[in-house]
């Protein structure tokens, strides 16, 4: 009673969620014949329709099974289920591996940082910059009815762009379309175009003013 | 002894009709309508319990003709005839005069039935089938005989039963195993695609192709992570030697350069062989790839150079927040292209790795994947008001 059911919502479940409807049919298709059937479904009386399908299907799971076992240090047996629970067994232990590594890591950081000695590396792009004759400049033209184009160049300062770009969305309402930067010679430059969010039209002049503004105050940092 | 006679009495218990529908009933009610069971004909239950009155198989020379029929009954017509009851006797072997002989022909024929036995739990097969016939008893209470009777007819049901499928009795305890197992193996597939990062179809060979890539991904990342322990390692060692030196500004090339110039000394060289085996001339690279539900992000790292591909399919300008989290992680920031696609924003990142940091792909990964997602969420809360 309740265990034929199980038998075909095992049945069903066996096989994977898409092909499930396959299985049910070829099953029918199965209770036609009067004869025996393999159970291996080998039998030539498989009318399946999808018979093609079906084994490119189960071919390939096992290919892909086979690269598994593969790619995971198994030690017992190579059917399905041991590979299976090789795989999780190892993934679980490459993730500790990882945490471990990442927190001696952080330890070792946090270590060094207390000495005293340890500094980094600052950058001195001015001196880059000016050597190489690169002025900084903030150019804005009006495309569309709400579209400016802007060509900004500064000096290249760690967390520079970040406030360059704080400053355009939060103080100019504005959002930034189709962005390019670049590096070199320790300058940045920047192309984007901006349009006012919510239809905001926005004054070419305010723009320049404001980025001005924000560049001055990198440089200043 | 059983007294025959008895039994062939009463048309009503000895109705095959409605044993049979009992049972059939008893066994699967629901499920047996799903079956289909053209290959018996079609077994009309109505036409049988009308032909009731004519199934007085007792007396008749064919009892029930359609319905046995129906059931393919083979052809035994001397034991069929049931006006001879001392021929009965002799046959007690066979079980053809038994009512439940059609239940026992009947069982074996459609193969979806030997599946049917095979489903009933352990006790509750035709073997041992003492509910089945209990069934009857209780409907039919005074005939305990007949039950012994069944007893008989079990073994020969038994009979026929075991050498239909060749495996008798073994069979449903082995499939209430195998179905065990396939349970089994179900969990681990889904355990397999709980630990997966990424998970995109939920069919079997994507949930092992998945796993493939993030097996492959974490030893990468471990690699990673070994290196850069080593790398620190070695600036630690360096740092502790020339903590004497007073020195202010200490990177990993003036390091380098520095214990160069010492040389000599066996401790020295041998940190020295280290150093250049492990940090210098290993080149460190590493890649992984990060999908949710609106966001894709592809991080690789070669040596100190970390290229970010990010695409965000709603419209949530996430610049600002890339730009904020390389600076928290201490990326420089080279180069930035993208910009509004369609519905999505696409950027690619080219930044470096400020020197002493020993940040690593799957941190950067995680960490962007991390502050985008969430950004995307308080959008979507701001925006329902």
């Amino acid at each position: 009673m309740a265990g034929y059911s199980n038998l075909f919502d095992d049945m069903s479940s066996v096989v994977d969620e898409t092909n499930s409807n396959r299985i049910c049919r070829n099953r029918k298709h199965r209770r036609n014949d009067d004869d025996d059937y393999d159970d291996n479904g080998n039998d030539g009386k498989f009318k399946s329709k999808n018979l093609t399908a079906e084994r490119r299907r189960r071919e390939k799971l096992k290919s892909r099974m086979l690269e598994l076992r593969s790619v995971v240090p198994n030690i017992t047996n190579l059917n399905k289920e041991t590979i299976i629970t090789d795989a999780i067994d190892y993934i679980k232990e490459l993730r500790i591996s990882v945490t471990n590594l990442s927190n001696q890591l952080l330890d070792m950081e946090a270590e060094m940082a207390n000495e005293p000695s340890f500094e980094m590396i600052q950058i001195r792009p001015e001196e880059n910059m000016k050597n190489w004759g690169i002025e900084s400049e903030v150019v804005v033209t009006r495309m569309e009815e709400n579209k400016l184009w802007v060509k900004i160049v500064f000096e290249k300062k760690l967390g520079g762009f970040t406030k360059l770009i704080e400053a355009i969305i939060r103080m100019l309402g504005a959002e930034l379309v189709d962005t390019n930067v670049t590096t070199t010679k320790g300058a940045v430059l920047v192309t984007s175009c901006i349009m006012g969010t919510n239809g905001k039209i926005l004054v070419a002049e305010k723009v320049q003013e404001i980025i001005l503004d924000t560049i001055e105050a990198i440089k200043l940092e | 002894m059983l007294d025959n006679s008895e039994m062939f009495e009463s048309t009503a218990f000895y109705d095959p009709n409605s044993i049979i529908t009992q049972q059939m009933l008893n066994i699967d009610h629901q499920n047996y309508s799903n079956f289909n069971i053209e290959n018996q004909q079609q077994i009309n239950w109505n036409t049988n319990t009308n032909n009731h009155g004519n199934n007085n198989c007792l007396t008749s020379q064919t009892p029930s003709p359609d319905l046995l029929n129906l059931f393919q009954l083979p052809k035994c017509s001397s034991s069929i005839s049931f006006s001879n009851p001392t021929h009965i006797d002799q046959v007690s072997g066979q079980v053809m005069y038994d009512p439940l002989l059609p239940l026992n022909n009947l069982l074996p024929q459609p193969p979806f039935f030997k599946e049917l036995m095979n489903s009933l739990p352990n006790g509750f097969n035709l073997m041992g089938c003492g509910s089945v016939f209990g069934e009857m008893d209780m409907d039919r209470g005074d005939h305990d005989q007949m039950y012994h009777e069944g007893d008989a007819v079990l073994e020969f049901g038994g009979g026929i039963i075991k050498n239909r499928d060749g495996h008798g009795n073994k069979d449903t305890k082995h499939f209430a195993t195998e179905k065990h197992r396939r349970q089994q193996l179900n969990g681990k597939f889904d355990a397999l695609k709980n630990l997966v990062p990424n998970p995109t179809k939920a069919d079997r060979a994507s949930i092992v192709g998945d796993a493939i890539e993030y097996i492959n991904e974490l030893k990468r990342t471990v690699e990673e992570l070994k290196i850069l322990v080593d790398r620190k390692r070695c600036i630690r060692g360096r740092m502790k030697r020339h903590k004497t030196e007073d020195d202010s500004t200490l990177d990993v090339e003036s390091i380098y350069t520095r214990s160069n110039a010492v040389g000599g000394g066996g401790d020295t060289s041998h940190d020295q062989q280290a150093y250049n085996g492990n940090s210098t001339s290993t080149m460190r690279s590493s890649w992984l790839q990060r999908k949710s539900k609106n966001t894709e992000i592809d991080v690789r790292i070669i040596d100190d150079e970390v290229t970010i591909k990010l695409v965000q399919q709603k419209r949530i300008n996430c610049l600002l927040l890339v730009s904020k989290v390389l600076d928290e992680l201490q990326l420089d920031l080279h180069h930035v292209a993208g910009g509004l696609i369609g519905d999505f924003y696409s950027y690619l990142f080219n930044t470096k790795i400020c020197e002493g940091s020993s940040v690593y792909a799957s941190a950067i990964a995680n960490r962007l994947i991390e502050v985008v997602d969430k950004q995307y969420a308080t959008n979507l809360v701001t925006s329902s008001y």
